[in-house]
């Protein structure tokens, strides 16, 4: 099987965050949504990496396992606690189509609650929350 | 279907046994068979119906198949000796449940365990999505312990011993 290919994993992320948070916006990255949304939803992606076994066979792969972190945004803390559990339950544990039809068979994902912060600034709850999928290829 | 063509972790694997309390154990030529057979033990959450079977909740599949085992001889003049693999046994599992004392299955093979005699199917799974692999056996249960060491959660420890040796069969869906 061949390495996936990280836009298929942006894509089916993006597909299925959505899916869980609606009807809270999500977007790939936070931008100026603060201004007129109260509550959304980013996400980032990071360490794709599926260990190669040998040197000499390219093809000789095992599971990949990237990691997308997703930050809860809200100007209302119990709405943003409230999202956060929505994305446990809903994630938490998972196992099988990623991404909907077009996406891929993930064989777990792994949420870790990581911690709350407020940006005093900008007047939103933040919530910090990491995603590690694990993808046989 | 075809066969899953892709490296899966381990834990893709689950295990599944028959669910009556007297269950009639698959023939030798079922185990290999999944059209109603096999597929009937493993659950839909696997790639099976789950009409006749159960899921069993392990921490970890231990290592399956078949023992280890040869006769070694010697052959005058020769500068090596030689091997010749003898007919194994199947592997007896050895498995370790976190302990619901009110979950079916522990309890299914608690009593099977205490009975001694009870002969029931049990299946290894490993599913893709959308493809299963399925390894079929019949066993006995020895070896129940409870681990309630207070430094983690009740463990639920009992060996499964198959029976005869053809006794297990690959299929898939």
């Amino acid at each position: 099987m061949t390495q996936q290919n990280p836009v298929d994993y942006a894509t089916a992320i993006q597909y299925q965050l959505a899916d869980i948070c609606d009807p809270y916006p999500t977007y790939a990255n936070f931008n100026r949504n603060y201004a007129t949304e109260s509550t959304f939803v980013t996400w980032q992606l990071r360490n794709i990496h599926q260990p190669v076994y040998t040197g000499q066979t390219q093809n000789n792969k095992g599971i990949d396992t990237p990691v997308f972190q997703i930050s809860l945004f809200s100007q209302s803390f119990n709405d943003a606690l409230n999202l956060s559990n929505t994305v446990l339950q809903e994630l938490h544990g998972y196992s099988g189509q990623f991404g909907g039809e077009s996406g891929f068979f993930i064989a777990k994902a792994d949420v870790v609650w990581l911690y709350n912060s407020y940006d005093n600034e900008l007047g939103l709850n933040q919530i910090f929350l990491d995603c590690t999928i694990y993808v046989p290829t | 279907m075809a066969l899953i063509d892709k490296v899966l972790p381990g834990y893709v694997a689950t295990l599944w046994c028959q669910d009556d309390a007297t269950p009639t154990p698959l023939t030798d030529a079922q185990l290999s068979t999944w059209a109603s057979q096999v597929e009937t033990i493993i659950g839909t959450s696997a790639g099976g119906t789950g009409t006749a079977g159960i899921q069993v909740p392990v921490e970890a599949i231990p290592s399956f198949g078949a023992d280890d085992a040869s006769a070694a001889y010697s052959v005058a003049g020769a500068r090596t000796g030689a091997k010749i693999t003898t007919q194994n046994q199947v592997t007896s599992l050895t498995i370790t449940a976190a302990w619901n004392p009110a979950d079916t299955a522990q309890l299914l093979i608690r009593d099977d365990g205490y009975s001694g005699t009870i002969i029931r199917t049990y299946v290894i799974a490993v599913y893709d999505g959308t493809d299963t692999v399925a390894y079929a056996f019949n066993a006995r249960v020895g070896g129940l312990q409870w681990d309630m060491s207070p430094s983690a959660e009740g463990k639920f420890i009992f060996t499964i011993h198959p029976v005869g040796g053809n006794s297990y069969g690959w299929s898939n869906n």
